[in-house]
């Protein structure tokens, strides 16, 4: 369950955006470094359910900048990844890689078959004991009141369809036994990868990119990462982000944080705005940036955080 | 003749405007932000010992003001110190009201995370040592909180330095309204109310 996948995690960049397409990286990154980023992924039949999304997962720039920094992942650039590596794919490796894809079908096939059997298998050991009880019953029921044509004849009726089912089952669970093994098994289910790593090779080297850019809210966001806080972004309640004590799954979120540049000009409707919604919501407005101190030179980062948390005094 | 006898003798101003224009001079915006909230504490919500600090802040001519005063109910209290309270049987109206900050905004006003930070680097946080007047039960459960809290000072558990955001509009819904917030340094928790 707790599986590490190797470190640096490959991030896609594709078209703007950063995603995840390992299930392992994702569920690793979550849980050990409270990355939790937002699931994308819907159903090709089915768009229109955006209620429980699944992978790929897409992270903010803040968050694969984060896990750049910590050195835990990396920024690939999937389109040139993604050509090279087709290109560079021999004959020899495509039909390997395809001869594999159908017998992991063909074993997925078998295990359902079998789950299938299993089940039916018991189903039928189900009814055959009721069946042998109720007759049990009803035998000693006609010993008891012999006298009772019309008991007799229905229970005549149990055991006449009793005694069909009987032969059914026989010749049913005969057969099946044989069946599967023969025809179906012969087509296997169709395999969807989720991660093109393999059949293309993990060499990522050459297209390796920078850290991504972000806005200037990154130095308070990785404060509070930093503090153990689970980040996620704020467009539900029209802030920057929204800042949880532990994972999402679990907790409620304490605030809504947006942040402000150090001379920035804050209008106090903002402030009022932030401040009102957060308490009916049961939520703190984070308030905050980077310090900027007038006489240490600016380039090197030697920045503190000012923070501020804003509740309503219901006053 | 109605209309020259209002000529004649305008409405009186008021009490707001009086109080405005019997503050100290040099009356500046601020000065004038700082006396209408300075009338709201007094009179809507009964503060008491109520006094101004100017404050110089960077970036700016004219001091800002700070009013504090003493509020006849508890402002705020942090989630874990109403937690405390409880275990020790201690009520919101058991501990006497403190003197509390306010800071006075007005809609329009410049302002800034500078500012904020310089407002509160000017906000002592060493902690009044209270008088204990009541006898018995109770000041031993009194002193056991102010222990606590000092306590909880140190590690700013219970939140750090705070104050109270009284913001006002004097422009469109300039209608005497001031909108109280409490504010506090740090990421604290919010209250579950």
């Amino acid at each position: 369950m707790n599986t590490t996948p190797t470190l640096p995690i490959p991030i896609s960049y594709i078209s703007g955006n950063y995603y995840i397409f390992s299930v392992d990286a994702a569920t690793y990154l979550r849980r050990e470094h409270h990355i939790c980023g937002v699931l994308i992924g819907t159903l090709p039949l089915i768009p229109q359910q955006n209620v429980f999304l699944g992978m790929p997962l897409e992270l903010m720039p803040e968050e694969a900048r984060l896990l750049v920094e910590k050195g835990v992942a990396c920024i690939v650039d999937e389109k040139k990844a993604h050509n090279d590596g087709i290109k560079s794919l021999l004959e020899e490796d495509r039909k390997r890689y395809i001869q594999d894809l159908e017998s992991q079908g063909l074993h997925a096939r078998r295990l359902q078959l079998q789950r299938q059997e299993q089940s039916r298998e018991e189903a039928l050991r189900k009814k055959e004991e009721k069946k042998a009880a109720k007759m049990k019953k009803s035998a000693e029921k006609q010993q008891q009141s012999p006298a009772a044509g019309d008991v007799a004849e229905e229970n005549s009726i149990v055991d006449f369809f009793a005694h069909n089912q009987q032969k059914e089952q026989g010749s049913g669970s005969g057969s099946s036994s044989s069946r599967p093994s023969s025809i179906m098994v012969d087509e296997p289910y169709g395999i969807t990868p989720t991660t093109s790593y393999p059949p293309l090779s993990e060499a990522f080297s050459d297209k390796l990119l920078p850290a991504p850019d972000v806005r200037s809210s990154y130095p308070l966001f990785a404060h509070l990462h930093s503090k153990g806080y689970f980040m996620s972004p704020g467009l539900r309640f029209g802030c920057q982000y929204m800042a949880y004590p532990g994972d999402p799954l679990r907790f409620h979120s304490h605030f809504l944080v947006s942040s402000v540049e150090w001379d920035e000009e804050i209008d106090l409707m903002d402030i009022v705005a932030g401040g009102r919604l957060g308490t009916g919501v049961k939520k703190g407005f984070l308030l905050g940036g980077a310090e900027r101190k007038a006489e240490v030179s600016e380039a090197e980062g030697n920045e503190s955080i000012r923070m501020f948390s804003i509740e309503w005094a219901g006053m | 003749m109605t209309v020259s006898n209002a000529a004649e003798s305008p409405p009186a101003p008021s009490s707001v405007s009086t109080l405005i224009s019997s503050t100290p001079t040099p009356a500046t915006p601020y000065s004038a932000t700082a006396a209408q909230v300075l009338h709201s504490l007094q009179h809507q919500h009964l503060w008491t010992s109520l006094e101004t600090h100017p404050l110089t802040i960077p970036n700016s001519e004219s001091p800002i003001y700070l009013i504090s005063g003493i509020p006849p109910h508890r402002v705020y209290t942090h989630p874990d110190e109403q937690l405390f309270m409880l275990e020790k049987g201690l009520r919101d109206e058991d501990i006497p009201p403190e003197r509390v900050f306010a800071l006075p905004l007005a809609q329009g006003q410049s302002w800034s995370l500078r500012r904020m930070a310089a407002v509160f680097d000017s906000l002592s946080d060493e902690d009044v040592e209270p008088e204990i007047s009541e006898e018995g039960e109770k000041a031993q459960k009194l002193t056991e909180y102010y222990e606590g809290r000092k306590v909880a000072r140190a590690t700013k558990e219970w939140g750090g330095k705070r104050m109270l955001l009284a913001m006002i509009d004097k422009g469109m819904g300039g209608d005497g309204t001031v909108v109280y917030y409490v504010i506090q340094e740090g990421a604290v928790k919010p209250r579950q109310n």
